[in-house]
C-alpha cells in the first residue's frame, strides 16, 4: 500500500536525515516507528503526507507517486485518503466537536451522518455541541481520533498522539486508536518514543541511519 | 539573571517575533496623534496670524471706538481728541475697495485700504506707514499715493511707481504706488493712503470707520472706557483689544472647534486602533505569560512588563506623531492655506510655531490611550489563573471581558440624553459628546451583535449544505465574537463617521442648492463697488438700469453691515422689496413666520436669519430696535428665514421702510429678470453700454450658484481629507488584527492544511471572514452613523452655525464607498493572512505557540 | 508700551527726518514751480500785527523762542521752543476735512547743566480740525495741547508740556522789534531770491514755570523770539548752517549766521549787532568769520560739533563757551531730526558780554539725503 523506495532527505543546513530508505507496508497494517531523536522519524511523516519531497526517490501510495504530486494533488490526496493525529491535538477551539469531526466529511464533500456515530465510538456520546475548551486532553484527542477516521482514510498517520498525556489516559486512547484504525480498515503509522505506545502496533520499526528495520516482539513490555 | 534584563530580553523577543505588528501599532498611534496636533497646529496658526493681523492693523491703541454702522461721521475726532485723558487719537477709515482685474474672483476681489494720518498713526500703528522713495517722506500725503504691503503688490502684480486703477461706485480712479508696507505680515494683503486723499478719492468725505484711542497713563482705563461709552451712547462702541480679539475669536470659533472635533474624531479612530492592537498583542500572548507566572513571575511584574512594553510603544509613537503632524501642518499650509481653504481666514500666511505645550498634551493623549490599551488586558492577563490560561482557546472568554454589554447600553442611553441638552457657550459640547458615547456604545456592543448575527446565520444555513471552509468562516465568527469584534471596531468606527460627514455634507449642500435657489430668484445681478456709506448705484444710474429694454423686473437691494453687540461680528441688513401679500414668495422662510395677511399695517416688518434668534434672542412676534437712520426704529420680527451664507446674523427688510428712515437712496445691488426671448448675453451687453458699464460688476444667478457650492465643496475638501486618514487608520485596524490574529491562528491553519485545506481556500476563508465582518461593520456603521449624522445635522449646525437644514442621504456615494471598505478589507486581511498561511505548516502544527 | 516705542524707533530709524526733510526741501530742487505758493521779494514791508501772524501763501515758517532760565535757587536753565509751519503744496482740491495742505511741527528742548544733557520733545500734525493750526492776523500756533500765542499788548504765552517734562512761560517785549537785514527781508545766498523774511524780539522778559520729572519749578529769564518765512530759502550749495542770538548784558543784541558750502568755505553770512538805543550795526558776509575753537563728539550720532566758537564781525571778536556741551537735538528716534541747539554765554574782547544760544545744524553727513 505505501512504498517507499531509495528515499533521501537532507536538511536545508545538509545534514543527511535519511539515506536509501526503502519500504514497503501493506495495506491494514498498523506500524509504529521508533527511533533516536532526530533521527528523521517526524520527516518521514511528512514525506508520507506530501507535505514534503524527498531529494530523491519515490514515495508510493496505491501506486501512486505521492512526491510527484503538486500541492493540491498532494492536499487532495490527504483530504481524501489520510488521517491525521498530532500530538497537540490541534482540535479548533471555536467549532464544536462535531463541527470539528466533521471538517474532513465536509472537505470531502459528502455527508455528515456518521459523525454521530463517531463520537459514541470515541466515548463522547451527547457532547457533539460542547466546546473542545469545555474538554480534558485525553478527550480532545478523542475528538482528533473521531476527526482522524470519520471520512475512513486509506492511512492514518500519528505523531506522538500520547505526548501529552498522562500514562492512563495514554494507554486508553492507544487502544482506541488501534480499535478505530482496525475498524475503519485503515493502515496506520505511529511514531512514538515509548515503547508502550509502540507496544500497541502491528509491529514495530526501528529508524536508524542505516533505515527502517524490524524489532523483535521480545523488547516490547 | 535579574528580572530587568529578563523583561528586557522578553520585549525585544516579542518585537522581533512581531515587528510588522509593532511598526503597525507605532503608525497607529503616530497617525492618531498626527492627525489632531497638525489640526491644532493649522487652527493655532491661522487664527493666531489672523488676529495678529488684525491686530497690527489697530496698533497699540487702548481703546477703539466705532460706530454701530461702518462709518460715522468725522467731527467724533476732534471730540475725542479734546477728551479730558486722551493722549492721542487716531483716526482710521478703512475700506474694502474692487479691484477691477480681480472681478471674475467673486469671493476674493477686494483690497482692503487703510486711510490714516501718518502723524498720528506713527504713534499706534506705526508700521501701517508706508516706506517712500528716498527722501520723499511727504509723498505719503499725495493725493494720488498708495503703499502697499507686499503680498498686495504680488496679488496686483504692481510695483513701486506703477499705477493701480481701482473702482469707486461706478467710477475708476488711478491711484499711484508710491511705495511699500514693508513691515506688513507676511500674506497680509492691504493698502495705507493718507487718510485725506482716501476720503477724497474714495467718495468719503467726513466718514470715519474708527478712531483708536492712547490714554494718557494716569487714567484708569476700565472707568474711561465706561464714561465713554455712557457719553457716546448708542450710536457707538467703544472697544478695547481684548474685546476685538474675543470678535475675531467668536468668528471663527464654531468653525475651529468644529475642525478640532474633526481631529478629535481622528485621534479616536487612532485610540482605538492603537487600543485594540494592544488588546490583541496581549491576549495573544497569554499562554506565554501564564508560563511566566508559572515560571514565578509575580503579577506585578508581568504587569509592569506588559505596562512598560505600551509605554515605550505609545512614546515612540506619539513622538513619531507629533513629527509627523507637523509636517503635515507645514505642507497643508503651504498648499491650502492657513484656513484650509475655506476663506475664514482671508488675507493672511500664517507660519506654524511649534507650541511645547500643545505637543507636550498631545504626546500625553497618545500615550495615555496606548497605556490604558495596554493596561486593561495586562490586568487580565496577570489576574488570569495560569493553569487555565495556558490553555488555547480561552482568548476569547477573556476578550468578552472587555466589553460588557450594560457599558455598551449606559453608553447609548447617556448619548441619547445628551442629544436634548442646549449648547454650552454656544458650542455643541454635548452634541460631540453624544456622537462619542454613540461610537464607543455601538463599538462595544459589536461583539455580541456579531455572535448573534453569525450564529444566526450559522444555524440557518447549516440547513443547506455548507462547505467546510464557509462552515469554519461562520462557525470562528459566531464563536470567537470578541477576536472578530476588535478588527471591526476600527471599520465600525471610520465607516460610521465617513456615514456621518457624507450625510451632513449633502444635506447641507442640497440644501444649499434649494436655498440658491430661492435667494437668487433673478437672472442678473448687477453690483456696484460700494463708495463708502452710499451704495454704488445712485437714483441716477438706478434709473438707467430699470430703462433698459428686456427686463421683466428690476429689484433694488441695499445691504450693510450694523454691528448690535461689541462682542460679536456685524451682522448684514438687506432692505429689498419684499412681497407683501407673501413674504416667502420672497424669502427662504422656516415656518416660524407671522401668517401672510396677519402682519398689522402700522408697523415696519423686519425678517431675521436663524443666527438672530440664537445669537440675539429675536422672537417671530415680538418688537426690536434697530440702528437704521438716523436714531433707533422698532421694528416687529415678522418671520424666520435660513441663512447659509453669514453665521453671524442677518435682517431683512422693506426698501421703502429703509429709505424713508434713512433718506439713503442708493443701492448696492440690481437684480434682474430677463423676459422670454432676452438672452442673459444680450443683456449683459446692454447693461455694458451704459455709460457706467465698465464698473458694473454682473454674475448670472447660474454662475454664482455655481460658485457658491464650489465655496461649499472648497470648504469641505479638509474634511473629505480626515475621512479618508478615518479610512485608511480603520483598514490599518483590519490588518493588524488579522495580522494578528493570522498569527495566533498558524496552528490553526497548519492543521487544516494537514487534513487536506488547500492554500486557496485558506486564502478565500481569509477573504470571506475579513468581507463578513467588514459587512456587518458597514451595515452596523451606516445605522450608527445615520444616527451621529442626526446629531450633527440637527444639533451640532444649528447650534454651532445657527441653521438649519433637511436631511438627505447620498446613496450613491454611500454605496461606493461601501463597496471599496468592503473589498478592500477582505484584501486587506487576505493580505495580513498570506504571511502565516506562506510559513512552514509543518512547524506551525509543532509549535505550541 | 515698551514694546511700541521700540517698534517706532525701529521703523523710523530708516527714514528721513522731518526736520531734515524739510530743510532739504526749502533748500533743494523742489523749489516750488508752484505759481501758489509766492517768492520772498526785497521791497516787502512787513506790518504788524498782520506779520506775527502766519502766511499761508510761503512754504515755510517758524517762530522760534530760545533763551536762559533761571530758577528759584539761581540755577541756570537753556530752553529752545519751536513752532514751524510748512506747505505742503499738496491736495489744493482735496475737501478733505483731513487733507493734508498745512502741517504744524513743534520742538522743545531743555538744558539742564543738573541732568548733563538735553531734554527734547517734539510732534507734529497736519492742520485740522482747531487740534493743530497756525492763525494768520497774529501769532497763534496750536499743536494738539502745545500752544503759542502773542496777546494783545505783546505779551507770548507758551504752554507745552508732555510726559515728564514741559514749560508755561509768559514773555514780555523789552525792547522794540528787530527786523533783519534789508527791513525784514533776509538773503541767504548770493541769489536775490534765496531770502526770507525775517524779524526778532530779543530781550524778552520770561516768567513761568518749567516742569522736570513733572515737578514745577518757577523761573525767570531772558528769551529770544525769531519769526521767519519763506518759500525758496537755501542755495543747493548749502551743507547747513551756524547761527547765534544772543541777549547782550548792557542790552544790545546780536544775531549772526553763516551758511556753509559743501566742501569749505560759505555760501553766505550776515551779523546785525543793535545796541540799547536801537542803533543796529550790519555787517556783510565777508565781516563775518566762524572759527571753531574746540570740537565735541555726539556719542549718540557720532557728529562732530564745533561747541565753542569763535566768532569775527568786523572788528568785534566773540568767544561762545556753551551751557553743556550734549546739546544735541537727536531725535531720530522719533521725527529724526539731529542738530545742536545749546545755551551758550558770550565773551566780547575777554569780557563777559551776555547769554545767548547757538544753533549748528548739518553735522550729521548722514542727513543728507
Amino acid at each position: 500500500m505505501l512504498e517507499l523506495i531509495n528515499v533521501n532527505k537532507a536538511y536545508a543546513e545538509g545534514r543527511k536525515v535519511l539515506t536509501h530508505l526503502t519500504y514497503t507496508l501493506k495495506a491494514g497494517e498498523y506500524v509504529a516507528i521508533m527511533g533516536d531523536s532526530g533521527v528523521g522519524k517526524s520527516t518521514l511523516l511528512n514525506l508520507i503526507a506530501g507535505l514534503d519531497t524527498p531529494d530523491s526517490g519515490e514515495i508510493r501510495i496505491n501506486g501512486m507517486a505521492i512526491s510527484s504530486l503538486d500541492d493540491d494533488a498532494a492536499t487532495q490526496l490527504r483530504r481524501e485518503q489520510f488521517g491525521f493525529i498530532f500530538q497537540a491535538f490541534h482540535v479548533l477551539p471555536h467549532l464544536t466537536l462535531s463541527q470539528n469531526i466533521a471538517l474532513p466529511l465536509l472537505l470531502n464533500g459528502v455527508p455528515t451522518d456518521r459523525v454521530e456515530q463517531m463520537l459514541a465510538d470515541v466515548g463522547l456520546r451527547d457532547r457533539g455541541h460542547h466546546f473542545p475548551r469545555q474538554l480534558s486532553g485525553g478527550e480532545l484527542q478523542r475528538v482528533a481520533i473521531a476527526r482522524a477516521l470519520i471520512h475512513r482514510p486509506k492511512l492514518v498517520l500519528a505523531d506522538e498522539p500520547t505526548g501529552n498525556l498522562d500514562p492512563d489516559t495514554a494507554h486508553e486512547i492507544l487502544q482506541l486508536m488501534r480499535t478505530e484504525i482496525k475498524t475503519n480498515g485503515a493502515t496506520g503509522i505511529l511514531v512514538t518514543h515509548s515503547h508502550a505506545a509502540a507496544a500497541t502496533a502491528d509491529f514495530v520499526l526501528n529508524l536508524t541511519k542505516d533505515g527502517l528495520h524490524p524489532v523483535k516482539s521480545e523488547h516490547s513490555e | 539573571m535579574n528580572s530587568a534584563s529578563l523583561s528586557r530580553w522578553l520585549l525585544f523577543g516579542e518585537w522581533r517575533a512581531h515587528f510588522v505588528q509593532m511598526i503597525v501599532a507605532l503608525v497607529a498611534i503616530a497617525i492618531g496623534v498626527a492627525m489632531a496636533f497638525s489640526i491644532h497646529l493649522i487652527n493655532t496658526a491661522a487664527f493666531n496670524e489672523f488676529s495678529a493681523a488684525s491686530k497690527s492693523l489697530s496698533g497699540q491703541s487702548d481703546l477703539q471706538v466705532y460706530g454701530r454702522k461702518a462709518f460715522f461721521d468725522e467731527s467724533l475726532y476732534p471730540l475725542l481728541a479734546n477728551t479730558e485723558g486722551v493722549a492721542l487719537a487716531n483716526p482710521v477709515l478703512e475700506l474694502d475697495v474692487v479691484v477691477p482685474g480681480k472681478l471674475q474672483n467673486r469671493n476674493d476681489h477686494k483690497l482692503k485700504i487703510i486711510g490714516i494720518d501718518m502723524f498720528r498713526a506713527v504713534q499706534i500703528s506705526p508700521d501701517l506707514l508706508g516706506l517712500t522713495e528716498e527722501g520723499k517722506t511727504l509723498d505719503r500725503l499725495a493725493s494720488d499715493a498708495i503703499f502697499l504691503s507686499p503680498a498686495a503688490m504680488e496679488w496686483l502684480q504692481v510695483e513701486q511707481g506703477d499705477s493701480l486703477s481701482l473702482h469707486v461706485g461706478l467710477q475708476t480712479i488711478t491711484l499711484r504706488v508710491a511705495g511699500g508696507l514693508v513691515r506688513a505680515r507676511a500674506g497680509q494683503r492691504i493698502a495705507v493712503m493718507d487718510i485725506g486723499v482716501a476720503q477724497w478719492r474714495f467718495q468719503q468725505l467726513g466718514l470715519l470707520s474708527r478712531i483708536e484711542l492712547k490714554l494718557k497713563n494716569v487714567v484708569n482705563h476700565a472707568a474711561f472706557k465706561v464714561k465713554l461709552a455712557e457719553q457716546l451712547g448708542e450710536s457707538y462702541r467703544v472697544t478695547e483689544a481684548i474685546d476685538q480679539e474675543k470678535r475675531i475669536a467668536n468668528m471663527s470659533r464654531a468653525y475651529r472647534v468644529n475642525l478640532n472635533m474633526l481631529a478629535l474624531v481622528a485621534l479616536f479612530t487612532g485610540t482605538f486602533l492603537v487600543f485594540s492592537t494592544q488588546v490583541l498583542s496581549v491576549i495573544r500572548r497569554r499562554q506565554q505569560f501564564a508560563l511566566l507566572r508559572v515560571l514565578g513571575f509575580t503579577r506585578q511584574q508581568l504587569l509592569r512588563q506588559i505596562i512598560t512594553e505600551g509605554a515605550i510603544l505609545g512614546v515612540i509613537g506619539s513622538l513619531l506623531g507629533l513629527g509627523l503632524g507637523y509636517a503635515i501642518a507645514a505642507t497643508a499650509i503651504q498648499l491650502l492655506g492657513g484656513d484650509l481653504g475655506t476663506n475664514f481666514f482671508p488675507g493672511v500666511k500664517p507660519s506654524i510655531y511649534f507650541d511645547p505645550m500643545a505637543a507636550l498634551i498631545f504626546f500625553l493623549v497618545g500615550l495615555i490611550v496606548t497605556m490604558l490599551g495596554s493596561i486593561a488586558p495586562a490586568l487580565e492577563a496577570a489576574r488570569a489563573k495560569p493553569a487555565l490560561a495556558l490553555r488555547s482557546g480561552s482568548e476569547d472568554v477573556a476578550m468578552a471581558k472587555f466589553s460588557p454589554p450594560w457599558f455598551a447600553v449606559i453608553c447609548l442611553l447617556v448619548a441619547l440624553l445628551f442629544t436634548q441638552l442646549p449648547p454650552i457657550f454656544g458650542l455643541p459640547v454635548f452634541g460631540y459628546l453624544a456622537i462619542a458615547l454613540l461610537l464607543i456604545g455601538g463599538i462595544a456592543l459589536m461583539p455580541r451583535f456579531a455572535a448573534w448575527v453569525f450564529s444566526r446565520l450559522l444555524s440557518q444555513l447549516q440547513r443547506y449544505r455548507l462547505s467546510a471552509v464557509f462552515t469554519l468562516v461562520l462557525a470562528r465568527l459566531a464563536n470567537a465574537p470578541n477576536q472578530a469584534a476588535i478588527a471591526l471596531g476600527g471599520i465600525l468606527a471610520s465607516f460610521s463617521l465617513m456615514v456621518a460627514m457624507a450625510i451632513m455634507v449633502t444635506s447641507f449642500r442640497v440644501s444649499i442648492d434649494d436655498w440658491l435657489g430661492h435667494v437668487l430668484p433673478a437672472d442678473l445681478y448687477v453690483r456696484a463697488a460700494a463708495s463708502g456709506d452710499q451704495g454704488g448705484f445712485q437714483l441716477d444710474t438706478q434709473k438707467a438700469i430699470a430703462e433698459l429694454p428686456g427686463f421683466d423686473r428690476v429689484d433694488f437691494f441695499r445691504t450693510q453691515q450694523l454691528s448690535l453687540d461689541a462682542n460679536r461680528p456685524e451682522i448684514t441688513l438687506f432692505a429689498r422689496p419684499v412681497d407683501r401679500t407673501d413674504a416667502r414668495n420672497t424669502l427662504p422662510l422656516t415656518d416660524d413666520r407671522i401668517a401672510p395677511g396677519a402682519l398689522p399695517g402700522n408697523v415696519m416688518p423686519v425678517w431675521v436669519s436663524e443666527a438672530m434668534v440664537d445669537l440675539y434672542g429675536y422672537r417671530v412676534g415680538e418688537k426690536v430696535t434697530l440702528p437704521i437712520g438716523a436714531t433707533f426704529s422698532e421694528f416687529l420680527v415678522a418671520g424666520v428665514w435660513r441663512d447659509y451664507g453669514r453665521q453671524f446674523g442677518a435682517v431683512q427688510m422693506q426698501l421703502a421702510d429703509y429709505q424713508r428712515l434713512t433718506g439713503d437712496l442708493s443701492v448696492n445691488t440690481v437684480a434682474l429678470w430677463l423676459q422670454t426671448g432676452m438672452t442673459p448675453d444680450a443683456a449683459i451687453a446692454n447693461l455694458r453700454q451704459l455709460p457706467f458699464g465698465a464698473a458694473l460688476e454682473i454674475s448670472r444667478s447660474s454662475d454664482m450658484r455655481a460658485l457658491s457650492l464650489e465655496i461649499f465643496d472648497r470648504s469641505f475638501a479638509v474634511t473629505y481629507i480626515l475621512e479618508m486618514v478615518a479610512v485608511v487608520i480603520g483598514l490599518l485596524g483590519v490588518a493588524a488584527s488579522f495580522s494578528a490574529q493570522t498569527l495566533a491562528r498558524a496552528k490553526e491553519f497548519g492543521m487544516l492544511r494537514h487534513i487536506g485545506v488547500m492554500r486557496r481556500q485558506i486564502f478565500a476563508m481569509l477573504a470571506a471572514e475579513g468581507g463578513l465582518l467588514t459587512l456587518l461593520g458597514i451595515v452596523l456603521g451606516f445605522v450608527l452613523g445615520w444616527g451621529i449624522s442626526l446629531i450633527l445635522v440637527f444639533i451640532v449646525n444649528p447650534q454651532s452655525f445657527h441653521w438649519t437644514m433637511q436631511l438627505h442621504l447620498p446613496w450613491g456615494w454611500l454605496t461606493m464607498i461601501a463597496g471599496i471598505m468592503l473589498v478592500s478589507a477582505a484584501l486587506t486581511a487576505l493580505l495580513a493572512g498570506r504571511q502565516v498561511v506562506s510559513g512552514n505548516v509543518i512547524r506551525a502544527v509543532r509549535e505550541d505557540w | 508700551m515698551a514694546e511700541s516705542k521700540n517698534t517706532g524707533r525701529r521703523y523710523f530709524l530708516r527714514f528721513v527726518s522731518m526736520i531734515m526733510l524739510i530743510l532739504s526741501l526749502v533748500a533743494a530742487e523742489t523749489i516750488a514751480e508752484s505759481s501758489r505758493l509766492l517768492p520772498v521779494v526785497p521791497d516787502y514791508k512787513l506790518t504788524f500785527p498782520h506779520d506775527y501772524g502766519a502766511h499761508q501763501d510761503f512754504r515755510i515758517e517758524w517762530w522760534y523762542i530760545t533763551g536762559w532760565l533761571e530758577t528759584a535757587d539761581k540755577k541756570p536753565l537753556g530752553f529752545q521752543v519751536t513752532f514751524f509751519r510748512y506747505a505742503t503744496d499738496q491736495n489744493q482740491d482735496n475737501p478733505s476735512r483731513f487733507a493734508a495742505k498745512y502741517l504744524i511741527i513743534a520742538h522743545l528742548a531743555l538744558s539742564d547743566p543738573a541732568a548733563g544733557k538735553l531734554m527734547h520733545t517734539e510732534k507734529s500734525a497736519r492742520e485740522g480740525f482747531d487740534l493743530a493750526y497756525a492763525r494768520p492776523g497774529n501769532t497763534d500756533v496750536k499743536l494738539d495741547d502745545w500752544t503759542l500765542v502773542r496777546e494783545e499788548d505783546g505779551r507770548y504765552q507758551v504752554d507745552m508740556r508732555t510726559g515728564d517734562f514741559g514749560l508755561q512761560l509768559s514773555l514780555t517785549p523789552t525792547q522794540m522789534l528787530m527786523l533783519q537785514d534789508q527791513n525784514g527781508f533776509s538773503r541767504k545766498g548770493p541769489k536775490p531770491e534765496q531770502a526770507s523774511y525775517y524779524y526778532s524780539e530779543p530781550h524778552l522778559s520770561v516768567t513761568g514755570t518749567v516742569f522736570r520729572q513733572n515737578k514745577p519749578v518757577t523761573v525767570n529769564g531772558r528769551a529770544w523770539l525769531d519769526h521767519e518765512w519763506s518759500t525758496a530759502y537755501l542755495d543747493p550749495e548749502a551743507d547747513g548752517w551756524d547761527w547765534v542770538g544772543a541777549n547782550l548784558d548792557d542790552g544790545s543784541s546780536l544775531m549772526v549766521f553763516q551758511i556753509r558750502k559743501k566742501n569749505g568755505g560759505k555760501v553766505w553770512a550776515y551779523a546785525a549787532l543793535r545796541d540799547v538805543s536801537g542803533e543796529v550795526k550790519f555787517f556783510n558776509p565777508e565781516q563775518v568769520e566762524f572759527t571753531p575753537t574746540r570740537t565735541w563728539k555726539s556719542p549718540h550720532t557720532d557728529a562732530v560739533y564745533p561747541v565753542e566758537m569763535h566768532i569775527r564781525t568786523g572788528e568785534i571778536e566773540w568767544q561762545l563757551t556753551p551751557l553743556l556741551d550734549d546739546q544735541e537735538l537727536d531725535s531720530r528716534q522719533s521725527t529724526g531730526a539731529v542738530y545742536w541747539e545749546g545755551a551758550v554765554t558770550l565773551i566780547r574782547d575777554n569780557q563777559p558780554a551776555g547769554r545767548g544760544y547757538l544753533e549748528l545744524t548739518g553735522y550729521v553727513k548722514s542727513l543728507a539725503l
